[in-house]
């Protein structure tokens, strides 16, 4: 007779892989996504499976749907068909976006969208006041700074956003979505025209963003930040989900190669 | 004792920065009330001016709500507020010229007609609702017209373009009351726009106006702070179309309801500065001067105001787009600087 301690460690071991795998909580979930405008289908039934904690890439060359996914996902469009379930609840897909936005899911824009008109600070403070955790004990305005100095904003908090320059702008972007408190974060192309060191810092930013238990999709084209934080990506060409997996199994993967050397 | 005063001290500046009442501000309101009492002031004729510039100006700050903050130029504005007017009229009404004898007092019928003008601001809002900047103002343009050529057909309530005579709010010939009638409407309608303003409410309007896209995609609801903000607007167009009514006495449809009539709302309101509210009231007055000197003076060109407020209003868009408020905060921001090393 084996003695029972002989189980114990493969016992640990799936338990183990229990965690890893199937007990981690599925925060998002896309199925079968479907954008078509007009003739055009921008998004070509995609699945996607997020897990909490994780940071999930979406690559794919210029025009792939990447954005639209986003958008798909987010409600500021309206998916053709396809199923968005977001932490329990079913069927999201195409509910409007400032719903989305109150259940935990916060943007930024591929094209900087500030409040032009307004302070660094009010356009910070329109996420903290209405976003997701607009109930929260603290005023708005100090969620709202917390939130600019968490991502390191460069200039006073008084600056009108319309002064900004192109980078500063998708920081202020970042902080204005970090302040609604989302649970998922999705960041479209937020590294685009970055210099090393500042790509760098934002990569940190990055890690930290996810330590503090968001959940973060980015959306991005340079390679070295994919690398550098994401556990899991996806590849889109044509619409279609050509790939998914580790960042290097999937940049091993020959279709992947054909549709970069396409471009 | 001394704390307690203090306690109210800092209650009372919190209140007047909440309502936007910086010192210039009371200076401003303080020489508004007393100048009925000052020579040239003091004279009937003249009285009758300060009247309309306190009613425009009441309206420039109501027109700002909407074009100043949530971004939509709100062309049928003289209409909701003529149906204010009419709403008021026909409740006022004794005589046998229409069909229905209500004799509501003015004091009422100002409010029902607030609220009549709410309603259709509220229906405004949403038409305009999936629609951005220019389409929405053309739309309330369109429902503009509709009100008008309304006011013109419903001959037994209205008259149509023959007109009515609505009884007046006092019993007296004297310009004075209505003064301070208008001046305190003026008052109240910008306190209660900033402190709506300088909520978070307000924040939403100008997140709204500025990038409609970003703010839903920040949790605005665009529906709930739009319509919002079209029924304010046009609560406050109700109660000054009552004022109208029963201080005019005597109006048709077009000299009212006009899109021209919203025309020179909008430009007093973007002279004075889009945004800003106050810019409105500052530039009311002078302007409402300027132009009735002119018609008395150049009785031959009858169209001279378009012209001015025309020329005006080029110059402001194309070298101030922030109008006059914008020019007198800068100023100011200046001034503070050139100060501030002095102090270090
Ligand atoms: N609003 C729109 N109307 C029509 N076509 C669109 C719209 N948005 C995106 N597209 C098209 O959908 C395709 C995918 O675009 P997009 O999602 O922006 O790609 P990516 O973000 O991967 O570069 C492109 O061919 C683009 O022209
Ligand atoms: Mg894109």
């Amino acid at each position: 007779m084996l003695p029972i301690s002989c189980f114990l460690p493969i016992w640990t071991s799936l338990n183990h892989a229990l965690k890893c795998k199937g007990i981690r909580m599925v925060i998002l979930q896309v199925i079968d996504m479907v954008k078509k405008f007009g003739g055009l289908t921008a998004v070509d039934k995609v699945s996607l499976q997020v897990e909490e904690g994780q940071i999930f890439g979406v690559i794919g060359p210029n025009g792939a749907g990447k954005t639209t996914l986003l958008n798909c996902i987010t409600g500021a469009h309206k998916p053709t068909s396809g199923i968005v379930n977001f932490l329990g609840e079913e069927n999201l897909a195409g509910s409007p976006p400032e719903v989305m936005c109150k259940k935990g899911i916060s943007r930024t824009f591929q094209i900087s969208r500030p409040f032009p008109r307004l302070t660094v600070l009010e356009n910070v403070t329109v996420g903290a006041a209405f976003g997701a955790q607009s109930h929260a004990r603290e005023s708005a305005e100090e969620r709202a700074l917390e939130a600019l100095e968490y991502v390191h904003f460069p200039l006073p908090e008084d600056t009108m956003a319309g002064h900004l320059n192109a980078v500063q702008l998708k920081r202020l972007d970042l902080a204005r979505a970090l302040a609604g408190g989302p649970k998922l974060l999705l960041l479209d192309e937020l590294a685009a025209g970055l210099t090393e060191g500042e790509l760098a810092d934002i990569m940190k930013l990055i890690k930290r963003i996810r330590e503090r238990g968001i959940t973060i999709v980015i959306v991005e084209h340079i390679m070295k930040l994919i690398r550098g934080v994401c556990d899991t990506i996806a590849v889109l060409d044509y619409g279609k989900k050509i790939s998914e997996g580790k960042p290097e199994e999937v940049m091993r993967d020959p279709k992947v190669i054909e549709a970069y050397l396409g471009e | 004792m001394i704390k307690s005063t203090g306690k109210a001290s800092t209650i009372a500046r919190t209140l007047m920065s909440r309502t936007g009442f910086s010192s210039s501000g009371i200076i401003l309101i303080a020489i508004l009330a007393v100048l009925p009492f000052i020579p040239p002031f003091n004279s009937e004729y003249i009285l009758r001016w300060l009247v309309v510039g306190a009613f425009m100006a009441a309206q420039a700050v109501a027109f700002d709500l909407t074009a100043g903050f949530i971004n939509v130029v709100n062309f049928g504005f003289a209409a909701i507020l003529g149906v204010g007017a009419y709403t008021s009229a026909i409740l006022a009404n004794t005589g046998p010229h229409i069909i229905v004898q209500p004799g509501i007092s003015p004091w009422i019928g100002i409010f029902i007609g607030a609220f009549a003008s709410a309603f259709l601001g509220f229906i405004l809002g949403f038409l305009t609702l999936r629609l951005r900047g220019l389409y929405a103002a053309i739309m309330a343009w369109f429902v503009g017209i509709a009100l008008l050529g309304l006011a013109r057909t419903l001959t037994p309530l209205t008259r149509g373009s023959l007109g009515m005579s609505p009884p007046s709010f006092f019993d007296t010939p004297s310009n004075m009351p209505y003064y301070y009638l208008a001046l305190g409407m003026m008052i109240t309608i910008y306190i209660v726009t900033k402190l709506v303003t300088t909520s978070h409410i307000g924040l939403a309007f100008k997140a709204l106006g500025q990038n409609f896209d970003a703010a839903r995609a920040s949790g605005i609801n665009p529906t709930f702070y739009r319509v919002f903000n079209f029924t304010l607007s046009c609560f406050f167009a109700g109660l000054l179309g009552g004022f109208y009514a029963h201080y005019f006495v005597s109006m048709t449809p077009k000299a009212i309801m006009h899109t021209s009539k919203s025309v020179e709302t909008l430009a007093i309101a973007f002279i004075g500065g889009r945004g800003f509210l106050w810019g409105g009231i500052v530039v009311a007055f002078p302007f409402v001067f300027l132009l009735e000197y002119l018609r008395s003076a150049l009785p031959q060109l009858p169209g001279i105001h378009i012209i001015i407020y025309g020329v005006l209003m080029i110059l402001v868009m194309i070298y101030y787009p922030n109008g006059v408020a914008g020019f007198i905060t800068e100023l100011k921001k200046k001034l503070w600087r050139l100060r501030k090393p002095e102090k270090t």
